[in-house]
């Protein structure tokens, strides 16, 4: 937990099944939808692992202004694309944690605190994640999110850490492992197989 | 009309006087009103006076008279915008700080000032820059008298790093066009206070600006300050000087005011149509003396941003104001500069950059917790700041 890390976002609110966080990051340093995140707990004892299921744009009067205008200059909309820090807040859905170097895919004892620093996982670290997806019934049954979406998304993100040879058995095994989960509901369970085939003939 | 929201203050016992204040803006907007054609009138018969007469007038109005001192142009023109180049620089810096706080953990000041550097029709994004300095050691908190550091020395820090950054910017395109503005007057403002004090600090400060000054001059940058709303009456005191018989006029005679409700602005609001600028004139005041004997006397003109009809004043040295195509960098491109955001995009984005918020501060004073901390002291603010903390979040009324 010593290395150092971009930060995509800081602890504003939680709970043990999720966290929120808040940054102002510049648009090509935003996160991604599926991305893998996590956030210090427990005084860093352990660090909750996270999987981005919503990333909003606040409010910001100045952008509403050029937006609003005839015709911003190419370098005026270049400033804001590149350069103006952009208020965001990402929701990040809990999937697991890792204590002692070791990863746990169900909820951590405690939630992150406010103003932790939320970072990226690493590509190693979602491979290590990954190696296990004892993770998807608990990403798959929560609900007011898009947990299918987001499932597909952060599975195609942990095909892409791997080898190119390991990528289309990784997609595979993971939408058989879905297809444990989701057998009841074979519309929902489709839709889900149809994201991760995308991934995997990309 | 009102969100909901938290507040502190009583309003119940603000609403008669906020009754007060609106029925006193409505009474000055009708003397306003009723003076204004009047100040047009007498801005037009002034502008017939012989100039010996005007400046035998402005002679004899004494060290103390802050008016304007007429330039060649006719003083009712009004000038379009000439065109720009298709490829040219825009250069913003503005300042904020933190002053020292004797109830803070550790003493110190900051000084952060933020710039943009754009340049039009290169399809670019800007540089943008960010420049924090903190101030802590005991020379840097302490004037020669053995005083502390007050806010107006701090805002004259503040000033000179302004335009020393702006210096830094221009020296990066010596031979092209630049335009480098401030979101203020080009009159160091703490010399403007301090003037007559002459404290060996301002004195200090003023020499380095000045210094700054000299080395933007020898670029090719158009510098500028941009003075948003302003309430300048220099142009309205020399009308009123005017107004007098050359006999009648003494330092005395000469502070009376004809038209005390008007500004500048109002004078010039319905004659600069939008992009348009006004006739140029020097600043009358013995700091601009001193900025003249360096070659910076300051000169300012009005100009219709074409935003909004908004009138804003423009302060530019000798160097710009007697060079024609500084000056049209400088009317040109403000203009185009204003056209989005009604004051020059570089300054809004230089602001945004330099801004120091209540929660930058507070990240700040964590920081310098932490390295006191390291050093084994244990960081303690005064009991009065601990109070307002402790009152800071109370019950409040619900508007």
């Amino acid at each position: 937990m010593t290395e150092k890390r971009t930060v995509i976002g800081r602890v504003t609110r939680c709970s043990i099944r999720g966290f929120v966080g808040g940054i102002r990051l510049r648009q090509p340093d935003l996160p991604v939808f599926g991305g893998w995140c996590q956030a210090p707990a427990q005084g860093g004892e352990t660090a909750v692992v996270g999987l981005i299921y919503d990333i909003s744009i606040e409010d910001d009067e100045l952008a509403r202004q050029l937006a609003a205008a005839d015709a911003p200059s190419p370098e005026q909309q270049a400033d804001s694309q590149l350069n103006r820090p952009i208020p965001i807040e990402l929701q990040a859905l809990t999937v697991g944690y890792r204590r002692a170097g070791t990863w746990v895919q169900a909820l951590p004892p405690q939630p992150p605190i406010t103003l932790a620093e939320i970072t990226g996982l690493e590509p190693a670290e979602v491979r290590a994640f990954t190696q296990r997806l004892d993770f998807l019934p608990l990403a798959l049954s929560t609900a007011e999110v898009p947990a299918d979406q987001v499932v597909a998304a952060a599975l195609r993100q942990a095909a892409e850490a791997r080898p190119r040879d390991e990528r289309r058995p990784f997609l595979l095994q993971a939408g058989q492992e879905c297809a444990r989960w989701l057998g009841q509901d074979l519309g929902r369970l489709e839709r889900l197989l149809r994201d991760l085939q995308a991934g995997g003939e990309a | 009309m009102f969100e909901a929201g938290i507040v502190s203050l009583d309003l119940a016992r603000l609403l008669s006087q906020v009754d007060q204040l609106g029925a006193e803006t409505a009474q000055r907007q009708v003397e306003r009103a009723a003076a204004l054609p009047k100040a047009q009138a007498a801005l037009h018969q002034a502008a017939g006076l012989d100039p010996s007469a005007i400046q035998q007038r402005i002679e004899r109005a004494g060290d103390r008279w802050r008016g304007a001192s007429p330039g060649s142009e006719a003083w009712q023109i009004s000038l379009p915008a000439p065109p720009l180049p298709p490829r040219w620089h825009a250069i913003g810096a503005d300042g904020s700080q933190v002053y020292p706080d004797r109830h803070a953990a550790a003493q110190f000041c900051l000084v952060n000032v933020g710039s943009l550097c754009l340049t039009h029709g290169s399809g670019e994004a800007p540089v943008a820059s960010s420049r924090p300095r903190l101030l802590f050691r005991q020379d840097e908190l302490t004037t020669t008298q053995g005083e502390a550091v007050d806010a107006a020395l701090v805002n004259g820090m503040r000033d000179v790093a302004e335009m020393t950054e702006l210096a830094d910017l221009a020296e990066r395109f010596p031979a092209e066009p630049t335009l480098a503005l401030l979101d203020n007057g080009l009159l160091l403002w703490l010399a403007l206070q301090e003037f007559e004090r002459r404290a060996p600090e301002v004195d200090a400060l003023l020499k380095h600006y000045l210094g700054q000054m000299d080395r933007l001059r020898r670029t090719q940058a158009a510098l500028a300050g941009v003075i948003d709303r302003p309430r300048g009456t220099n142009l309205l005191r020399l009308v009123e000087l005017c107004m007098l018989p050359p006999e009648q006029v003494n330092p005395e005679s000469a502070r009376l005011r004809r038209f005390p409700n008007l500004v500048d602005r109002d004078l010039l609001e319905t004659l600069l149509p939008p992009g348009h600028r006004s006739a140029m004139f020097q600043v009358v005041s013995p700091l601009n003396a001193a900025f003249e004997a360096r070659g910076h006397g300051v000169h300012f003109f009005y100009l219709n941003t074409g935003y909004d009809g908004q009138i804003a004043r423009v302060e530019v040295p000798a160097w710009v104001a007697e060079d024609a195509d500084r000056l049209s960098c400088v009317h040109a491109g403000i203009l185009e500069e204003c056209r989005l955001t009604g004051i020059p995009y570089v300054l809004v984005r230089a602001h945004e950059l330099a801004v120091v918020t209540q929660h930058d501060r507070s990240a700040l004073e964590s920081l310098i917790a932490g390295a006191l901390l390291r050093q084994g002291i244990e960081p303690r603010i005064s009991q009065k700041s601990t109070t307002k903390r402790w009152t800071a979040s109370r019950r409040r009324h619900r508007l």
